[in-house]
């Protein structure tokens, strides 16, 4: 089952949403500089269906080396 | 002291001191004077180590005299200030760790120290090597030898500032999103971002734990070679780090590339690149050919999903950071305070699909692997930006090049290819397999023995 559509953009109102919710403070006059950032970093994830993503586990291990890296060379 | 020595290699140097032609106490009494002439203006230092430099210098001189061959005694170098040095403080250019001076050091500074090296002193890097310091910081930014009024590059920005302007041999650097290659590229020098778990990552401040790489820094590739040999290497403290054991880099360095594979992703890396920038690449493409390397276009569309990497980097950064910034954020430069802080408003579930994402880019990269040796592009799309571009509090984090390679891991090489119209440093990107540092220093090294990009000098 394909994921629900998500709107490319990273609204103002979703970003005071996030903001509220991570209990940070980011002044006013800063909001547009972090929409930028934030809605840059996640266009890519917002343009795929993460169900389609190829099921290769998640490393927050990462071992150069092994299998999770994808790039192997014996 | 002339240029000749300033600008020498190292195993230029080493051979001269060999030859009793020069001594490390007066290569280094030489280097102390240039930096205390240049760098007021250049900013390339945080602290300078005289009485270390000339100790290290004696020490040096003495194995020299019982005949010590190692290749990189006497050679004088020094650390990008987020490796920690026992003794010597360690700012991370930042105002929260000013006047803190380490018990205990990194592995990579112990190595080098262990290699013979001389330590010159510690080298300025952009804010916990992810924000350029702005004006009123308590560090001012390295500046750009070739043209002042524009960025060295960052966060390694001491180190490529250093290199360039002649006052070491040598230098630590670190690498998240480019930050070995990005001031390798603006300041005309050569940086090897290595392999992920090549080189050991202990006693360095972290900026994000699965990006963060650390790699050497110099004016060519064979300088590279020797200051990697004795860094590599397996090193318990850092779980990331290789048991693999390492290759002979200097020794690979044969100057055959006859019958290299090397791909150029044209997807991505071109994307409104400067035409400068592009013809540099090109031209340096050509030349590979004629060193008998085969050059074929290739399409990777999993780089186009690259700017993920910084829910990455930031979700890491906030993780590392959270506490110092939630007591103490007037400690913090303003424009680093709010990107590290947006690393609070990814979610969970956001991470977890960057790194689904990586994972796929990961195999759809080893996948290409398969059919060439390197891949190269251009190391950035567009020349050092001017310090006054940067200041701009809208730009949020420049598009470039370089992140795809944190990302994958792979072993990239950054080296000068040629100059802008207005005289700025371009750079030729390399990248191998995993654990391949050799292959793609060799590729690097013939590039700069049929080319003379690396040998200029800017005027300081």
């Amino acid at each position: 089952m394909p994921d629900e559509p998500k709107s490319p953009e990273l609204t103002m109102d979703e970003l005071r949403a996030r903001i509220a919710a991570a209990g940070v403070t980011i002044p006013e006059n800063r909001l547009n500089m972090v929409r930028k950032l934030l809605g840059e970093a996640l266009a890519p994830l917002r343009a795929v269906d993460s169900r389609t993503i190829r099921p290769l586990e998640p490393s927050v291990t990462f071992d150069a080396g092994g299998p999770h890296v994808g790039v192997r060379h014996e | 002291m002339s240029d000749a020595i300033a600008y020498t290699t190292i195993r230029e140097l080493g051979a001269r001191y060999r030859a009793r032609e020069l001594s490390p106490v007066e290569v280094t009494r030489e280097l102390l004077a240039r930096i205390e002439k240049l760098d007021p203006a250049l900013h390339a230092f945080v602290t300078v180590t005289p009485d270390r430099a000339l100790a290290d210098a004696r020490a040096a001189e003495e194995a020299l005299r019982r005949g010590d061959a190692r290749p990189l005694l006497g050679v004088p170098v020094g650390h990008k200030d987020i490796y920690l040095t026992r003794g010597i403080r360690t700012t991370g250019g930042s105002a929260l760790f000013a006047d803190f001076v380490p018990d205990n050091e990194s592995t990579v500074v112990r190595r080098w120290q262990d290699a013979g090296t001389v330590l010159l002193g510690k080298l300025i890097t952009h804010e916990f090597a992810f924000g350029l310091q702005f004006p009123g910081h308590r560090f001012p930014p390295a500046r750009n030898p070739w043209n002042q009024e524009h960025i060295p590059g960052g966060s390694s920005s001491g180190s490529g500032a250093a290199l360039a302007s002649g006052l070491l041999h040598g230098a630590t650097g670190s690498d998240t999103g480019g930050s070995i290659r990005g001031p390798a590229a603006f300041c005309g020098i050569t940086g090897l971002k290595p392999t992920y778990g090549r080189v050991s990552r202990a006693g360095v401040m972290t900026l994000s734990w699965t990006l963060d790489h650390t790699g050497p820094m110099a004016r060519t590739v064979e300088d590279c070679a020797y200051l990697l040999q004795a860094m590599a290497g397996h090193d318990p403290a850092d779980p990331a780090c290789s048991t693999r054991p390492v290759d002979d880099y200097v020794g690979a360095l044969d100057g055959n590339v006859q019958g290299l594979r090397i791909g150029v992703p044209r997807n991505y890396f071109f994307e409104d690149a400067d035409p400068d920038n592009v013809r540099a690449f090109e031209e340096a493409l050509g030349t590979l050919r004629k060193l008998g390397v085969e050059v074929r276009d290739l399409t990777i569309p999993a780089f186009n999903r690259s700017r993920s990497f910084m829910l990455i980097m930031m979700s890491e950064a906030f993780a590392y950071h959270e506490g110092d910034l939630r007591r103490r954020p007037e400690l913090y430069g303003e424009v680093l305070r709010e990107r590290i802080m947006t690393g609070a408003l990814v979610t969970g579930s956001e991470y977890v699909q960057a790194q689904r994402l990586r994972m796929q880019t990961c195999a759809e990269v080893a996948e290409v692997m398969k059919t060439v040796d390197v891949l190269a592009t251009p190391t950035t799309p567009k020349p050092a930006p001017t310090f006054k571009m940067m200041y701009d509090p809208e730009i949020a984090f420049p598009r470039t090049n370089m992140p795809p390679f944190n990302l994958t891991g792979q072993p990239t090489l950054a080296l000068p290819c040629g100059f802008s119209a207005s005289g700025l440093p371009l750079s030729l990107q390399l990248s191998g397999r995993a654990f391949e540092e050799a292959t793609v220093l060799r590729l690097g090294h013939a590039y700069q023995r049929a080319t003379n990009w690396h040998t200029r000098r800017p005027p300081v």
